[in-house]
């Protein structure tokens, strides 16, 4: 019991740790592998999860999500970073001290707007899920605070992830159908973003924030 | 229950049909509405006549509530008046189809608007009841809308009547769903059974929501903008079925406000009636000053529902200390609202054939059309004499009816309403006078003298559908006002639907009797009498005037011996109308833009004078505008939130989380 729990804190806190070095790594590179091991971690829920409660319809999710998160979505991401090689969150809206500060404000806020729903789970499973939430808000604030168009993208992902596993830790298993569906929503979002993401460095943009210049 | 099913899959059917081919799209439409709308009238008729409600429920169609139906004798009188109102403008439509509205989209959205004319009385809850007026109100907005790729004022007109009818459909819909959450239970007799237990202040809140919602739909000032623009920019059916059947449902809707919170407060009657006076006033000076013959109707629309909310309002007031006058303005009320529907929609009809035979709506345009278009002509002047409340036609019963009531309510009053009660007599009268000047201005100057324009001169008597259709309702005019008893019968059943009849008001083919408050009058007496001595002064006047043989010719006066030999020597409408414009100057302000332009070498010498005039509407120039201009201004400021940043974007959706997140802690 003991050890599934520390199991199963450990790769959710992983999946948060991911969203805070996202937010703390300036190459691009760095990101996208932050993301990777975010991938793995939440798959690595899934399937202790899956373990735990002999539900075999998690396990194939969990494959699922190693497979689309940890290496498709991340692979897509990785050769659009290689088209620019070194390519750096030079200059943040927020800059990174501030950024992982208000990360630890964002966490402990998540702390105490789950309580309801830790006490309505409970058990070692509902303590992990304002890691969640956690992940969702730290993904919200790294859409906001970063420049480039790939940092974007990645935040779409960490909110993704983050309510993605809160759904694992509230519902104990989401069902196939389910977890399918929003998995290929988000690969096919990806794989649109992709295409803009290089569409937009062909035409010389890679900040957000020249595209105001679009704004009538 | 199955009937009004029938009536419902019907016009679902005939809504479908407009998917027809081109061919054969307006004949199989109209068709299949003539049928719908034969079997609403018929299930109104047996509703009136057996005095028993059509009721059922259904758990589908509609999720959590079902559908309930109650075709009440009061939802029964307006059901029987829509489906005579929209007979006319189905059979109009089918001659008007080689002018417009023909396409797929109008076709079918007519068919709708009259399919949930006729179902909106049938209603026996909040839920169907809220469905089906949406569906009224969007049928109709595409109707209005109709001319938008060509005409920018339909496009205005379908702008200020979407924002007014859905403005007033949130009122409904907030009033009605606070009165069915207290019942817990959305059916009507329900809300009606528990209504008494709120509390007064809800109540009151409750009254007015439903009274500023269903007025908007009414067309009572302050809101009646929406009305001279759609009206006039619909297509004629379209138009008659908003005057003669959209707008009653308006006043439907107050009655039934009425029957679900009781009679309540004084100052409820009070505001209301306080509306019915501005709205009558308004409309009818308006009427009479306005030179377009559509803008013209759709005030004088306004202005006789404002005298329907008057005689709600009287009803009202007397029902503590006078039941018998109480009763009697609610008939009189409800006697009113159908007349207005016969001949305002005849009318309506009529101006669309002249529409559609001259291409004009301007009267300063028309003229001379007794000559070319005879029947038309006789039809419209019917409409005229029964709005003008001229006996032996319905008009004059209703109005009436409507100052009895007021006259009579007068004994055992409390001071507020002896006050209230005068003023709305002054209202009557002055509205009486000005709505008679309006309509011998629409038929004199439209269709009396000669024509003013080369299209008024070259037009045609218009096709046979389009001079049965305003016939019909004109005729219904001519026997509803001769011979009432039926239909008072009918309408005292459907006032007892909302509270007891103690009118002691009697019709017979020889005219009205108040048994309890000793009145009497017989239209058709009067009617005669009227002729029978028109012909005996012309008769005199033969009589008395030169030997036979000798030869008789009258001149113009100060026409210096000559014929009137050129159309521009004519009154025009501006003309007729411009002393009485000058009387309500302060009203009205019209704005007038006088340009003389001198010859160079004097001042003496005058070049060219330019004379521009405009009338419109006041309230809309000095209420609305002013708040469409702050709430631009305030639109133009706010775009500096948005300036094109994602980032700002996605920030404000961030600290909305947040600030939830907070919140819900």
């Amino acid at each position: 019991m003991t050890t599934f729990a520390n199991a199963l804190g450990s790769a959710a806190v992983l999946v948060t740790v991911g969203a805070v070095v996202v937010l703390w790594r300036h190459r691009l590179r760095s990101i996208v592998a932050a993301l990777a091991v975010q991938g793995v971690a939440l798959a690595a829920t899934a399937a202790l999860l899956g373990v735990h409660e002999h539900d075999r319809g998690l396990l194939v999710v969990a494959g699922l999500v190693l497979l689309v998160k940890a290496a498709v979505i991340p692979g897509l991401l990785a050769r659009v970073v290689a088209a620019t090689p070194g390519a750096r969150e030079s200059d943040p809206l927020v800059n990174v001290p501030a950024s992982l500060v208000v990360a630890g404000l964002l966490t402990l806020g998540a702390f105490v707007a789950a309580r309801p729903i830790v006490a309505l789970v409970g058990g070692p499973t509902g303590k992990l899920v304002p890691l969640g939430l956690a992940t969702v808000l730290i993904g919200f604030f790294t859409m906001v605070a970063r420049r480039r168009a790939m940092s974007q993208v990645v935040g779409l992902l960490l909110v993704d992830n983050g309510i993605a596993l809160v759904a694992f830790l509230v519902t104990s298993g989401v069902p196939v159908i389910v977890e399918l569906g929003s998995t290929l929503d988000v690969l096919f979002g990806v794989v649109v973003l992709r295409v803009l993401l290089a569409r937009l460095s062909a035409l010389g943009f890679s900040d957000l924030d020249q595209l105001r210049s679009l704004h009538d | 229950m199955i009937v009004l099913a029938l009536v419902a899959g019907l016009g679902v059917f005939a809504t479908l049909a407009a998917l027809a081919s081109r061919a054969v799209r307006v004949q199989l439409v109209a068709g299949l509405l003539g049928l719908v709308e034969v079997v609403a009238g018929a299930a109104a008729i047996h509703v009136l006549a057996t005095n028993r409600s059509i009721a059922g429920h259904t758990a589908s169609l509609v999720p959590f509530t079902g559908v309930t139906i109650d075709l009440t004798p009061l939802g029964a009188l307006f059901t029987l008046t829509t489906a005579v109102v929209a007979l006319a403008a189905t059979i109009h439509w089918v001659g008007y189809r080689r002018h417009a509205m023909s396409s797929v989209s109008a076709s079918s959205a007519f068919a709708l608007f009259v399919t949930s004319l006729l179902l909106v009385p049938a209603a026996g809850d909040v839920v169907t009841f809220l469905v089906l007026w949406e569906v009224m109100a969007l049928s109709s907005l595409v109707l209005v809308a109709h001319d938008h790729a060509k005409r920018d004022e339909a496009r205005q007109a379908a702008w200020w009547y979407g924002a007014m009818t859905q403005g007033g459909a949130a009122l409904i819909t907030l009033g009605l769903v606070v009165l069915a959450g207290h019942a817990a239970n959305p059916g009507f007799s329900a809300i009606a059974a528990s209504a008494s237990h709120l509390p007064a202040a809800t109540r009151g809140a409750v009254f007015l929501a439903l009274f500023i919602g269903f007025g908007a739909k009414a067309g009572l000032v302050p809101a009646h903008v929406w009305l001279p623009r759609a009206h006039a920019e619909a297509p004629a059916p379209a138009s008659a079925l908003l005057s003669g059947a959209m707008v009653n449902l308006g006043i439907y809707g107050i009655v039934l406000a009425r029957t679900l919170l009781g009679v309540g407060a004084t100052w409820w009657w009070l505001v209301a009636g306080f509306f019915g006076v501005i709205s009558a006033l308004y409309g009818s000076l308006y009427a009479a000053t306005s030179a377009d013959l559509k803008r013209l109707l759709a005030y004088s629309t306004s202005d006789n529902m404002g005298l329907v909310v008057i005689g709600l309002s009287a009803s009202g007031l007397f029902a503590a200390r006078n039941p018998a006058a109480s009763s009697l303005a609610l008939v009189a009320t409800l006697f009113l609202v159908t007349a207005h529907a016969l001949y305002k929609s005849t009318l309506f009809l009529g101006a669309g054939s002249v529409q559609y035979a001259t291409h004009e709506r301007d009267l300063d345009r028309l003229g001379g059309l007794a000559r070319t278009m005879p029947i038309t002509t006789a039809v419209v002047v019917i409409g005229a004499l029964a709005v003008a409340a001229l006996p032996p036609l319905n008009g004059f019963g209703a109005e009436w009816l409507v100052v009895q009531s007021l006259v009579h309510g007068l004994t055992n009053a409390d001071p507020v309403t002896t006050v209230t009660t005068a003023l709305f007599v002054a209202a009557l009268a002055l509205t009486g006078g000005l709505t008679i000047v309006a309509f011998v201005k629409a038929v004199g100057v439209g269709f009396l003298g000669r024509a003013r324009s080369e299209s008024a001169e070259r037009a045609r008597e218009v096709p046979v559908s389009m001079r049965i259709a305003p016939a019909i309702t004109a005729a219904a005019c001519v026997i509803v006002g001769v011979a009432p008893g039926l239909a008072i019968t009918a309408i005292a059943r459907a006032s007892d639907a909302v509270a007891p009849n103690r009118s002691g008001l009697a019709a017979t083919l020889s005219g009205f009797h108040l048994e309890a408050l000793r009145g009497a009058v017989d239209p058709l007496a009067l009617a005669l009498g009227a002729v029978a001595a028109t012909l005996v002064v012309a008769g005199l006047r033969r009589a008395g005037g030169p030997r036979a043989g000798a030869k008789l010719r009258a001149f113009e006066p100060w026409g210096s011996g000559r014929a009137v030999t050129s159309a521009r020597m004519q009154y025009t409408a501006t003309s007729f109308a411009e002393p009485l414009q000058r009387v309500f100057d302060d009203v009205l302000a019209p704005q007038h833009d006088l340009d003389v332009s001198h010859a160079l070498e004097s001042r003496y010498y005058v070049e060219r004078v330019a004379y521009a005039s405009a009338n419109d509407d006041i309230v809309e120039r000095r209420l609305y505008r002013p708040v469409l201009a702050l709430a631009a201004v305030l639109g133009v400021r706010a775009r500096a939130l948005a300036n094109g940043s994602v980032h700002r974007y996605l920030a404000y959706g961030f600290v909305v989380l947040v600030i939830a997140l907070v919140v819900v802690s």
